[in-house]
């Protein structure tokens, strides 16, 4: 941490190495685009290395922080691009039609165990932790594009997310 | 509401996973802040949210390290040359506003630089086309006049061919038709002698254009004597139309001779074109 506040560049190339590959996948989840991604990537990297004096240890995690940039920035870029409300549904609707038709795994990714997670998850959990994190939909957005009551959003997502970690218990 | 509340009312989930409302989320926050097993849950909560996240990890196309270290060696050099690296950092937060009005207003000059060019371009075109249909109208507005002037034209002609017409029509007309003498056989005129009225009228069907000062005199031999019936130009209409001449009671003869301009009180005999017996 201090070497990233002395703005040492090796520390930054270090930090880049590590956690580069988590925040490009939540680029590429927000986005589904590789060209964007990789500028959402770049920004990002940049807003960590201008902002670093900002970032505070005692309320988070370095992690933490920069998964609220990564994830705040990727859904800037997406709402820019699709900045019309039906659109955007439009967009999460087809990655709902992508979800319960075809759950293959990004081969690169599967290495880390990811399908057999997601092998345990159902489609609902998966579908509603994504809509929420990587689309950025609120509560009544979901609730129409899954076609469930709004009472049920935060119940459905509370299940999912205790399955979620009992499966990365194991 | 108390901790466990909280811990299962799924607000943690909802807050972990972006959910929640911004409400919901500043009630967890100062939730987390009051109880340490809030803020503990909270903590289990997002790890298992953010492994699930590495799960999905993606390796980054090489090039975005490459530009990113390029980018930041640029900015770096460009502090220590300034040696102002506090002071940049200070004003950081203002430029970014200054900056955002300065490109507001360059794009409202370049969108105005851009409407002027095209207003620009509109009135060159528009003024191109109002020259060229002016001159059209103008085109038009004389090729009227001429039509008009040409009508005119033909209705003063026509009205002088009905009116040869009439003449000829009248039943007490006697048409003398004088050939050519020996000296001009292709010359050629007639005169229309109303005898009721004694009008004369004269239609020079072929005579040649005078030379300049000499006119064609019409004479009447009335016992035996010249007439003068008055002198009479060679134009593009003598040929179709009448002219009338002197009145004559009695005539036995009609003659025309080439005289100088003016007439002469006696016909030049050699130079007699052509005459006519009125019976």
């Amino acid at each position: 941490m201090q070497g990233l506040k002395a703005k040492d560049q090796k520390v930054f190339s270090y930090l880049y190495d590590r956690y580069s590959p988590a925040l490009y996948g939540v680029a590429m989840k927000v986005l589904n685009e590789e060209s964007n991604a990789g500028d959402v990537l770049q920004e990002v990297f940049l807003k960590i290395w201008r902002n670093i004096d900002r970032y505070d240890e005692s309320k988070g995690r370095l992690f933490t922080w920069m998964l609220n940039i990564t994830r705040n920035t990727a859904i800037d870029t997406l709402r820019s691009k699709a900045h019309k409300m039906d659109q955007k549904i439009q967009v999460i609707g087809d990655d709902v039609h992508l979800y319960t038709t075809n759950l293959t795994v990004h081969p690169s990714v599967d290495h880390l165990g990811l399908s057999k997670v997601l092998e345990k998850l159902t489609k609902e959990q998966r579908v509603i932790i994504d809509l929420a994190y990587y689309k950025g939909c609120t509560q009544e957005e979901i609730s129409k594009v899954l076609e469930i009551p709004l009472g049920t959003v935060k119940t459905r997502m509370r299940n999912a997310i205790i399955q979620l970690r009992n499966l990365l218990k194991i | 509401m108390g901790a466990s509340r909280y811990i299962s009312s799924g607000l943690i989930e909802a807050y972990v996973s972006r959910l929640a409302t911004p409400q919901e989320t500043q009630e967890l926050e100062l939730a987390i802040d009051q109880y340490p097993e809030v803020a503990t849950a909270v903590e289990d909560c997002r790890l298992g949210m953010e492994h699930y996240i590495m799960l999905q990890s993606v390796t980054p196309p090489t090039v975005v390290k490459q530009n990113l270290i390029r980018i930041i060696a640029e900015e770096e050099a460009g502090k220590l040359i300034g040696e102002e690296t506090e002071e940049t950092q200070i004003i950081e937060d203002t430029p970014v506003r200054k900056l955002y009005v300065n490109s507001s207003w360059r794009w409202a000059a370049v969108a105005a630089i851009l409407l002027l060019l095209g207003s620009l371009l509109l009135n060159y075109i528009y003024f191109s086309r109002y020259s060229d249909y002016q001159a059209r109208y103008e085109a038009l507005l004389t090729g009227n006049n001429t039509l008009a002037s040409e009508r005119n034209v033909y209705r003063a002609r026509m009205e002088q061919l009905e009116h040869s017409l009439d003449i000829v029509k009248d039943p007490s007309v006697q048409t003398v038709k004088m050939p050519g003498t020996k000296s001009f056989p292709s010359s050629l005129a007639t005169v229309y002698w109303n005898k009721a009225s004694k009008e004369v009228f004269l239609m020079a069907n072929n005579l040649p254009q005078p030379a300049a000062g000499k006119q064609y005199e019409l004479w009447a031999i009335v016992a035996g004597k010249p007439l003068d019936m008055g002198v009479f130009d060679i134009s593009t209409d003598t040929a179709a139309i009448l002219q009338k001449m002197k009145s004559v009671d009695n005539a036995e003869m009609f003659a025309i001779t080439l005289e100088n301009k003016g007439g002469s009180p006696a016909p030049t005999m050699d130079q007699m074109y052509v005459a006519g017996k009125t019976s």
